[in-house]
């Protein structure tokens, strides 16, 4: 067991924004969280990653107990995430902005070691050319990219996607897909991508899927199962037909 | 990799003032005033460059700083020359790190702007514990000039304000160019841009931010300590908390940094020169009118040219061949 | 008994000059509640509201009540202006610059009025008879200015709550991006606020100047800027009430510890007073951060 959250609830003032959810998730895993807009999918990953201390319940990374753990230390453990909105170190570059990961990150790496690393993870995910390039400067595709670079280059044992693939065309979410993989075999990479639509790429991704709806989680089984569901249906009415 | 040939720059720039200084009769005092001017924005820098957090009692450290120094010769002068000396950068050391830990401990678990309200309360927080206290003489301040000459003699005391005075200075100037540079070369760097550009995704990245925020704080504060320590007790022979917890010291040292770029090794080195000749000029064409002239230069800065001349060059040479000599 | 009588009739001075610090601190909240923007130059524009009040009883022996209505026209004028020129363009810069411009700007104000005003301690003295009140004989001018305060406060707090701009206003304090999805022009709400601001500002320097008969100088607001800090942090930073409110509390805590601080021998108990106003600030932020952040 890679991760473990207990019942887990988050409030912010009189709205349950994530409400007493239980999950588990082994190393090497590859999870899909779906759910609408305001089901509790980013405060998860918010409460996950230490952004916020949860107001009810536990969460253990590899059995240790890290509910009330920094953020930072987190990271240490080997928890990295991307963000919906991509955050790069705007005036830093590209580079810099990847080998930050590989320093404080999981890997630890020192400067030099760090850059190296940067080089050989931005190779990976084809922006390479942009390296010298400050990172405000990207379109916003290059800044995903990047971020993904990015966590990767943490060597984390749990990444966090956060709506990686939205917004990318075909091409570009299979060649994603296929990096992602890739690194997650080589490395035994536990893998939770979040998504809000895109029910196609999650069933190429996934190999489980959790449904969250209004903060609590709906459902949780194998990828098609769920998504042929009645409930999940329900919640998504017309999306079905994009699963097709 | 890593850089460290913008120091040949820097030692280069620093080379050719002492020489200028010692060559042309007449320039000394003023290209100590710019090293000063330097060496306040260096130190300023490492903090409020690297951090982006703004620390407007900034010039309360150089304050105690002076005070620590003007306290070992002033009340410890029977220990002798040299151990009087010592024990005086330690106070001043010790002193600087005091306020940096308490002010940081407290006010940089804060966001930047409420750490900058902390700030404001720092300088008079401490000037009228002073002055209200009546500590170390109060408003009368202490004055060195007389307890030295009888101690150790009128040409120690001369050769002290001057020459050593100066060379302390100046090695503080050098002193924090090169912790800049290093700096800028480690984790702890890299580590810090993350924080200025986006607090909350540096934590997710596993950067323990608010231990970060305090070690560039307690250097900063520091080096500003020995730089009240020379500059002003050494040199000038007395310490007023009217004078040394003057507030446009800050505002020079902002100007400084801003002008020259925030978060650069050059930038407080090429601000500290514009700003110290244009004040010399400005002193004598508009005698009392620095400050009316400097806040819209700031204002002017701030709006057109926030990344500062250094800023700008580093991103012009950038692919050039002289982009190793930039930073 | 006598220090009891002293420590009482301080503590009605720190309640009555406490409202006038809970009027000069609503400026600042306000433009930070709306504009995200801490005006760290805030003691300037008091001093600007001093001076106004100063040179009309001089000049045309105008009472200062009669000077509010010129300060806060003057004072929102002053602070359009800023907001045309510099504020406008830094509301979504860093926090950096926004700081170190408003505190160029506080210090261009004082550099500017001393070449015109001179750097010389002023005064007037408005002497319309007094009531005596708990030990202590109370002049009319600083009753008058605690009326004004709570009237003046009051007005504005209509105006938040009644008028449709004013409901804009706190709609964009709230939420900003909900704001603009609402159809509230968020610039033209930034320029009002950060113009009432400064108008508050303003305005309160001329109550200031009644407490302080010979104290004014183009230097006097920094006193104030430490002040107005402690008192904004106390009342939450973002709420002109909030601010309203703990100058109370501070006009309070001010008096009553320079008349203790006054029983320690060997001190100077004004300086000391200053002191603790630091401590003040540290404390609160020491003990009370999250309340500072907004529920962040």
């Amino acid at each position: 067991m890679l991760l473990k959250l207990e019942e887990v609830t988050k409030r912010f003032g009189g709205l349950v924004a994530v409400n007493s959810v239980s999950l588990e998730i082994d190393e090497g895993e590859k999870v899909g969280i779906v759910g609408p807009n305001g089901s509790g999918k980013t405060t998860l990953y918010n409460v996950i990653s230490g952004v916020y201390a949860p107001d009810g319940g536990r969460i253990f990374f590899e059995g240790k107990e890290i509910t009330n753990l920094p953020a930072h230390e987190r990271t240490k453990l080997g928890i990295a995430r991307t963000f919906q909105v991509p955050r790069p170190f705007g005036s830093a570059t590209v580079r810099e902005n990847v080998a930050i990961g590989a320093m404080f990150g999981r890997a630890n790496a020192g400067v030099d070691e760090a850059l190296e690393m940067a080089d050989r993870y931005l190779e990976m995910v084809g922006i390479y050319e942009l390296r010298e390039k400050e990172a405000k400067l990207l379109t916003p595709l290059e800044k995903k990219l990047m971020e993904l670079a990015r966590a990767l280059a943490m060597k984390p044992k749990l990444l966090l996607l956060d709506e990686l693939l939205a917004g990318m065309n075909p091409q570009d979410i299979n060649r994603i897909l296929d990096l992602i993989n890739k690194v997650k075999e080589e490395e035994n990479i536990a893998t939770i991508a979040m998504v809000e639509h895109l029910m196609h790429a999650i069933t190429k991704f996934a190999e489980r899927v959790v449904v969250m709806h209004q903060g609590s989680k709906l459902i949780e089984g194998p990828t098609m199962e769920v998504l042929n569901h009645p409930k999940v249906v329900e919640v998504y009415l017309g999306e079905k037909l994009k699963i097709g | 990799m890593r850089n460290y040939t913008p120091l040949v720059t820097l030692l280069l720039i620093y080379a050719v003032m002492i020489a200028i200084g010692q060559g042309i009769q007449g320039m000394w005092q003023p290209i100590m005033l710019v090293i000063f001017y330097i060496a306040v924005g260096q130190a300023l820098n490492i903090f409020l460059g690297m951090t982006g957090y703004v620390n407007f009692g900034y010039v309360a450290l150089l304050g105690v700083g002076a005070y620590g120094m003007a306290v070992a010769l002033g009340y410890y002068t029977d220990l002798g020359l040299i151990p009087a000396l010592t024990l005086g950068f330690i106070l001043a050391i010790l002193l600087a790190f005091i306020v940096s830990m308490v002010v940081g401990g407290i006010a940089l678990r804060l966001r930047g702007a409420y750490f900058a309200i902390a700030t404001i309360g720092v300088n008079e927080g401490i000037k009228y514990l002073i002055l209200g206290g009546k500590i170390w003489g109060g408003s009368s301040g202490i004055v060195l000039s007389g307890i030295l000459r009888k101690a150790y003699g009128a040409e120690t005391m001369r050769f002290l304000s001057t020459v050593f005075a100066d060379a302390g200075l100046i090695v503080v100037a050098i002193l924090s160019g090169i912790i800049t540079m290093y700096i800028l070369n480690s984790r702890l760097g890299y580590g810090l841009i993350a924080l200025r550009e986006d607090e909350d995704a540096a934590k997710v990245m596993g950067i323990n931010v608010r231990r970060y925020k305090q070690i560039a704080f307690v250097i900063s504060c520091i080096l500003a300590g020995l730089i009240g320590a020379t500059a002003w007790t050494l040199k000038l022979t007395y310490v007023f908390p009217q004078d040394v917890f003057a507030i446009n010291y800050t505002v020079e040292a902002i100007v400084i940094v801003m002008l020259g770029g925030a978060g650069t090794l050059l930038g407080p080195v090429v601000g500290g020169l514009i700003y110290a000749l244009l004040k010399y000029y400005l002193t004598i064409a508009f005698p009392g009118m620095q400050l009316l002239i400097l806040a819209p230069l700031l204002i002017i800065v701030i709006l057109l040219f926030p990344e500062g001349v250094v800023g700008y060059l580093a991103k012009a040479a950038r692919g050039t061949r002289f982009e190793k000599f930039v930073r | 008994m006598a220090f009891v009588e002293q420590l009482i009739s301080n503590l009605l001075y720190g309640a009555i000059l406490g409202s006038v610090y809970g009027l000069a601190t609503m400026g600042l909240s306000l433009i930070f509640g709306v504009l995200r923007i801490v005006n760290v130059g805030h003691g300037a524009f008091i001093m600007v509201g001093a001076f106004i009040a100063y040179w009309m009883f001089i000049l045309y022996g105008i009472p200062p009540l009669i000077s509010l209505f010129l300060a806060i026209a003057v004072g929102m004028a002053i602070g359009l202006a800023i907001y045309m020129l510099v504020v406008k363009r830094l509301v979504d810069a860093p926090e950096l610059a926004s700081l170190l411009a408003m505190f160029a700007i506080g210090i261009f104000i004082e550099e500017f009025a001393k070449q015109i005003w001179g750097a010389d301690y002023v005064g007037y003295s408005w002497e319309i008879g007094g009531v005596s009140m708990l030990f202590t004989e109370v002049p009319f001018t600083k009753l008058l200015a605690f009326a004004s305060s709570i009237v003046i406060a009051a007005v504005v707090y209509v105006w938040f709550r009644k008028t449709k701009i004013g409901k804009a206003v706190r709609a964009v304090v709230e939420d900003r991006e909900g704001a603009t999805t609402c159809g509230i022009d968020v610039n033209r709400i930034y320029a009002l606020s950060f113009s009432l601001g400064i108008g508050l500002t303003v305005l309160s320097g001329v109550l200031v100047t009644l407490f302080t008969p010979v104290g004014i100088n183009v230097y006097m607001g920094g006193e104030y800027t430490l002040k107005a800090f402690v008192i904004a942090v106390l009342g939450g930073l973002a709420s002109p009430w909030g601010a309203f409110y703990a100058g109370f509390i501070f006009g309070l805590i001010e008096n009553g510890s320079y008349t203790l601080l006054g029983l320690i021998p060997g001190v100077e108990p004004f300086g000391l007073t200053r002191f603790l106003s630091s401590v003040v600030l540290m404390l609160v932020l020491l003990v009370k951060p999250t309340g500072l952040l907004g529920g962040e």
